[in-house]
């Protein structure tokens, strides 16, 4: 029993990355298909197009940022020794990969479905590529807001 | 502040000076023409602007034909971004003018269209030989004339087929009664066709015209499907086959030759039309703009926009023209949208860019584009944060504005918005020692310069984050609370006093009352201020509890709505809440630095080859932070100042004020 707090922070870990890394690819992909579609009546919309596709990228990069701050912490990166966890403590970094695990999972979605409808928009309109880039960017905000909550959690956990 | 002030001009002349005219008010490039806002009905628009604007509608059309026909066989020595950043020649309309007048753009479609069409029917005859083709080697080995197939002779008909395998004894069956009078031919075909029983055969049936029905029906009972040898194809096998492969090969030798001879028209039009079409789209611009002109017998009436301060330089432009021209001006009157064009000081101007992209301000209204950058600046670099981004994007800049001397100022706007960002992000990164993420702590080899970055740095984010977290609310604190004083501004300069300080004096006495009152209540405060934010958010409360329900009827009434607005104090919550990005996304930058220097060094690690992996890892992983922070960088703080900062003071709705003047995508045009 006595690996039982790392395993449970590494299941955090790996959750952080893992939600959050299959909702951007969702999300992502939601808007690949609908620039795809556009670039195909109109291929000079490819760079619009690619930023707005990439929009719904952040929230797997921000699964990736908790997952390595939660193994930083465990003393698993760097090669020095592995910082000892009880299994309370454990639960604890778990408890603190869950807001970007599961915002992230879901908002990438939601934001892939937005981008998507901004890309037909910028098809129709391509003067209103601010607007169309806000909305997606709306959506962010709470993938934003769970990874301040993940970070500032992990912050306060007490190792050691 | 920040919007132009315009006139309305109408213009008078003879019609023998209205191709000058239209010259000299696009090549001025600052009137925005409009129709008469009341039509005259005695007024008729100039028709012979309509025939103009055909005509050039005409020739943008068959440069558009001729891009897309000729397009894939044209590769373009000047690549689209070279092109955006201004390496284009320098030509003026004359010149382009002579070159139009020398070239017959509907004589060079009309070629290319006919190629075309030769193209296509080439391809067609090659295909159809093809199929043949592929026919006839079906029957490579069959002994006879093909003549018995199609017509016939008068003693011999045939027909070709296909049958399945295990269907040929029941035929072979079938046959034997008119043995004399027929012959099945079976066609070789390949090895493993024999192998499987369901495989189909290639036959030729051949039989006397005498028995033809027999015959055929009892290949249809055989389920033999018939197929038709095209007629032409006479002789045998081995001599069709040698004329239908010279035919291909004339084929083949045709479509080369139209493909070359394509590519050199390509070669030959596509740069000559690229300016062409510059001078057409600038043509076609200036007639649809004149067709809005009135006239009488002999004299045209122009009307349009334009700036003041650009009035005297242009009356003394256009009455040199003819001495027979009027220009009249005056202020807009009631009931009159004049578009907006922003203006401010060059430092600003890039940031109007930030305007427009939401919607400009309305004629005489204020524009926020000042008000906006110095949040917009300091956002950026917040979220950023690296002081080594910085330089990379500096770099970056330096060595473009470098390369390219003559880049067309919306795209240097635009660049200058992300040279100020970067400007910036090297203050916030130099503040709190970000430099690469840790590099400077994470490597060995930086540790001489450890000191002087601790020794600058005043906070470190990572070690700190409620330092950070705090002046991020605080920052947008202030954000919104100017966006509330802009508001009560707008109102008092219309007259709205009541609106002013209802709306928006009220809230900004409430929330900042509130805000010093819990400062203070965690003893930060001097007790006289302490007692002053006390009576701020009371006075302020009241304040929005009066103006909320000051139009309802009974006691009530006012009661409740006065309780919803005082309710909408959560919404400044969550909206000063959101300023915590600026937080969020500072960490994640470091952050990602870090993990990148950590593979880095993780890297440097294996053996023989660990620095060029480490080094690999570290340049490729920040330039794909970098831009992805840009991004994040660029997205996020605007969307503070479109959703939370303009959600305070500023609807936009303006039109943007759009001057007929020269644009251009290939030429440069020289005034």
């Amino acid at each position: 029993m006595e690996y039982l707090g790392l395993t449970l922070a590494l299941f955090g870990a790996a959750l952080a990355s893992l939600l959050a890394g299959i909702g951007s690819a969702v999300g992502i992909g939601i808007a690949g298909e609908s620039a795809a579609g556009v670039m195909t009546e109109d291929p000079d919309k490819f760079g619009s197009c690619l930023i707005l596709q990439a929009l719904p990228g952040t929230q797997g990069i921000y699964g990736l940022l908790i997952m390595f701050f939660a193994l930083n912490k465990l003393g698993l990166l760097g090669g020095g020794e592995a910082v000892l966890v009880t299994w309370n403590q454990g639960l604890q970094i778990l408890a603190s990969c869950m807001p970007v695990a599961f915002v992230g999972w879901y908002s990438a979605i939601w934001q892939g479905k937005t981008s998507a409808a901004s890309i037909q928009m910028i098809a129709k309109k391509p003067e209103a590529m601010g607007k169309a880039i806000i909305l997606p960017a709306m959506v962010e905000t709470y993938a934003v807001l769970a990874l301040l909550s993940s970070i500032l959690m992990l912050m306060g956990v007490q190792l050691g | 502040m920040g919007v132009a002030e315009l006139r309305k001009a109408e213009l008078y002349y003879h019609k023998s000076v209205r191709d000058e005219v239209a010259k000299v008010l696009q090549e001025s490039g600052v009137c925005q023409v409009v129709s008469a806002s009341a039509p005259d009905a005695a007024s008729v628009r100039v028709a012979d602007w309509g025939e103009k604007l055909a005509l050039c509608d005409e020739q943008v059309t068959h440069i558009r034909y001729l891009f897309r026909a000729l397009g894939s066989f044209y590769t373009d020595p000047v690549s689209s971004l070279d092109r955006m950043l201004g390496e284009r020649p320098i030509l003026s309309m004359a010149d382009m003018a002579r070159t139009a007048a020398a070239t017959d753009l509907g004589k060079i479609s009309a070629r290319v269209k006919d190629m075309e069409t030769a193209l296509g029917e080439t391809r067609v005859a090659s295909s159809q030989h093809k199929v043949n083709k592929d026919l006839l080697i079906r029957l490579k080995d069959f002994p006879y004339s093909l003549s018995v197939v199609g017509d016939g002779t008068r003693a011999l008909k045939g027909v070709v087929g296909t049958l399945r395998q295990d269907q040929l004894d029941s035929l072979n069956t079938d046959m034997k009664p008119l043995a004399k009078e027929t012959e099945l031919f079976v066609c070789k075909g390949d090895d493993d066709a024999k192998a499987s029983k369901t495989k189909t055969v290639w036959c030729v049936f051949m039989y006397s015209p005498v028995v033809e029905q027999q015959v055929l029906d009892m290949a249809v009972h055989a389920g033999m499907s018939l197929i038709e040898v095209p007629a032409h194809i006479t002789g045998m096998v081995a001599d069709e086959l040698k004329i239908l492969d010279a035919e291909i090969a004339k084929c083949d030798k045709k479509e080369a030759e139209i493909l070359e001879s394509l590519k050199k028209i390509a070669y030959e039009t596509i740069p000559v039309a690229q300016k062409l079409s510059d001078y057409w789209n600038n043509m076609t611009e200036r007639a649809r703009a004149m067709l809005s002109s009135d006239t009488t017998e002999s004299t045209l009436i122009t009307r349009f926009w334009i700036p003041t301060e650009s009035l005297p330089e242009f009356k003394k432009k256009i009455e040199a023209v003819s001495p027979d021209i009027a220009l009249f001006d005056r202020a807009p009157i009631e009931g009159e949208t004049p578009p907006t064009l922003m203006k401010n000081i060059d430092v600003v101007r890039p940031f109007e860019i930030l305007t427009g992209l939401y919607s400009p301000p309305p004629y005489g209204e204020t524009d926020p584009t000042p008000l906006l950058a110095p949040f917009f600046f300091a956002f950026f670099g917040i979220c950023l944060g690296d002081a080594g981004y910085a330089i990379v994007m500096m770099a970056a800049m330096w060595i473009l504005f470098r390369k390219y001397k003559r880049i067309p100022k919306t795209v240097k706007d635009f660049i200058m918005i992300f040279a100020y960002g970067a400007v910036a992000t090297l203050i916030y990164g130099v503040l709190t020692g970000s430099f690469f993420g840790d590099f400077i702590d994470a490597f060995f080899f930086m540790a001489p310069i450890r000191a002087v970055k601790n020794a600058i740095m005043i906070m470190d984010p990572m070690k700190d984050p409620m330092l950070v977290l705090g002046f991020s609310l605080v920052f947008g604190l202030v954000h919104l609370m100017f966006g509330l004083l802009i508001g009560a501004y707008d109102h008092f300069r219309h007259g709205n006093y009541v609106d002013a300080i209802g709306d928006k004096i009220s809230w900004f006495l409430f929330i900042v009352g509130l805000f010093l009152f819990g400062v203070g209540a965690a003893g930060a405060l001097p007790e006289v201020l302490f007692e002053v934010s006390k009576v701020m958010s009371v006075v302020g409360a009241l304040l929005v509890f009066w103006y909320a329900g000051r139009e309802k009827k009974n006691i009530f009434g006012k009661i409740i709505s006065g309780l919803l607005a005082l309710y909408g104090a959560t919404s400044y919550l969550g909206d000063i809440l959101s300023y915590s990005r600026l937080l969020a996304l500072g960490f994640g930058s470091a952050v990602i630095g870090m993990i990148i220097n950590l593979l880095g060094g993780m890297a440097s690690g294996i053996p023989a080859i660990g620095w060029l992996v480490a080094i690999t890892v570290i340049v490729g992983g920040h330039m794909f932070g970098l831009i992805i922070n840009v991004l994040g960088s660029f997205v996020h703080p605007l969307r503070l100042q479109y959703v939370e900062f303009f959600g305070k003071f500023y609807t936009g709705g303006g039109l943007a004020f759009k001057p007929l003047s020269f644009s251009s995508e290939y030429v440069d045009i020289a005034k």
